[in-house]
């Protein structure tokens, strides 16, 4: 798809990923959820944000979503029973609409992430540091995004080496295979720290804080599109609000 | 002649599927000898590498492992044959500490802990780390680090070693240890394929030479 709306300052789609997210984690409601996963991906889609590639990077964490999902499901013991075995119930209606809310609250602040992603990283600190967040905030930001790829390279390449030495990962039985990820968990976190610990060292021979003020030669600008975009945004979050606290629209499911 | 352990056969890959980094590669590794990969940075050596062990598959074209083509085998099958030695050892160091990285993997295959003990202390004293066992591989440096890779590898008694820069970070005298341990493995018939930049290395051992220019073989040499 051909980006549409790609050439917005990253301070805008900073401030509807913001307005999204913020809505989805206060208003604890199925309907509205739902309409921000769409308005989500829709916007997504529009600021040429990589979804899929998104799915495909978090997918182990979907595995995690849905556990999450099913426990919450399975230990809420409000509403009616839907399922239970010989008098002990498994599942009511309540506890499956609290698992489906969670899942959609997630996926509304994953995917609503990926429209500030459409931006360059260099964008996004240059963006943050025109909020007035200090320069080694907004560069904190920016590397912790970049290492969650590493972390997950990192990951594949431990997983790689002990296959090349003969042990096909996928074939060995669940306790065994458990038993490889929590052995490679802390060396995976140690390796982690370690190459930030070797990035700050570089960070400080290049002369980083070397001086208060630093010049940039990036700087953006907001223009009559970008204040445009970021009024509608605002009106329609309170507009959502003002709908579901004011005139309770919509209503629950249950 | 002697049997190919490996062969590739017009073999063509791109990262990018647009630039080629190999192109019409055929080459053959006979079982127990020696080969040299050597040519310029960005030649292709270390992507060749890959290509032989199945870390990447090829775009066009194949590779056998002893017949079977490495797109039928997966990582596990290929790692039991051929033991690899990354360009960056960090790659393949996945534990706490030294002893441990010798031992995880034949334990998680059912070897005897005793017998994985005796294996490890015997490389660790061979590649001179045995005063390092139990210290955080971490804190190792890059030399020592490549020599814990080439013990891990070693653990697993492969028929084949590829080893992608094994010199790199050694000083003269663990360089030639090395050159000693890998003319034992030939004379116990082993196959090992050296991808280095290192002649005078590569001038220890005789085999076949391979070099590669832009992606392609542009000269291979018997010595």
């Amino acid at each position: 798809m051909r980006p549409v709306l790609n050439n917005f300052d990253v301070r805008t789609k900073l401030a509807i990923v913001a307005c999204i997210s913020t809505t989805a984690v206060v208003i604890q409601n199925a309907y509205v959820l739902l309409f921000l996963l769409i308005v989500s991906i829709v916007l997504s889609a529009l600021f040429y944000g990589d979804l899929l590639k998104t799915i495909k990077a978090t997918r182990r964490l979907w595995y995690v979503f849905f556990a999450i999902v099913v426990l919450q499901s399975i230990f809420n013991r409000s509403g009616n029973a839907l399922f239970d075995i010989h008098g002990f119930t498994l599942l009511t209606d309540v506890g499956l609409l609290k698992g489906l809310e969670f899942l959609l609250r997630i996926s509304v602040i994953i995917f609503s992430a990926t429209i500030a992603a459409s931006s360059d990283h260099r964008e996004v600190v240059q963006g943050l540091v025109q909020l007035k967040i200090p320069y080694e905030i907004a560069f904190m930001v920016s590397v912790g995004i970049r290492f969650l790829p590493l972390l997950r390279s990192e990951f594949i390449d431990v997983i790689t080496a002990i296959q090349l030495r003969g042990v096909d990962i996928r074939k060995i039985p669940l306790t065994k295979r458990l038993k490889v990820y929590s052995y490679i968990f802390t060396p995976i976190i140690a390796g982690a720290v370690n190459k930030a610990r070797r990035l700050s060292t570089a960070m400080e021979t290049r002369a980083f804080r070397a001086y208060p003020e630093r010049t940039s030669y990036l700087v953006l600008k907001l223009v009559l599109k970008d204040y445009v975009v970021m009024i509608i945004t605002l009106v329609c979050t309170v507009a959502v609000f003002v709908l579901y606290y004011i005139f309770g629209f919509p209503g629950r499911i249950l | 002649m002697l049997l190919a352990f490996i062969e590739a056969h017009d073999v063509c890959f791109a990262y990018d599927k647009k630039t080629a980094v190999i192109t019409g590669l055929d080459m053959k590794m006979a079982a127990g000898s020696f080969t040299a990969i050597m040519g310029p940075n960005g030649s292709g050596k270390t992507t060749i590498g890959k290509l032989m062990m199945g870390i990447i598959r090829p775009d066009s074209g194949k590779i056998l492992i002893e017949g079977d083509d490495t797109r039928q085998l997966d990582l596990g099958q290929t790692g039991s044959k051929i033991g690899y030695l990354f360009q960056n050892p960090e790659f393949q160091i996945f534990s706490h500490n030294l002893y441990d990285e010798l031992t995880f993997i034949p334990r998680l295959k059912g070897a005897e802990e005793k017998s994985a003990a005796l294996q490890a202390d015997r490389l660790l004293r061979l590649l001179q780390l045995e005063d390092k066992k139990d210290v955080p591989t971490f804190s190792l440096s890059y030399g020592e680090k490549q020599r814990l890779a080439i013990a891990g590898i070693l653990m697993g008694r492969p028929r084949y070693l590829i080893l992608d820069e094994p010199t790199t970070g050694l000083d003269m005298v663990r360089k030639n240890i090395l050159i000693s341990i890998l003319m034992k493995l030939l004379d116990e018939g082993t196959g090992i394929t050296v991808i280095t930049h290192d002649h005078r290395f590569v001038s220890h051992f005789s085999g076949q030479l391979l070099q590669i220019k832009e992606g392609r073989i542009i000269e291979t040499g018997i010595k």
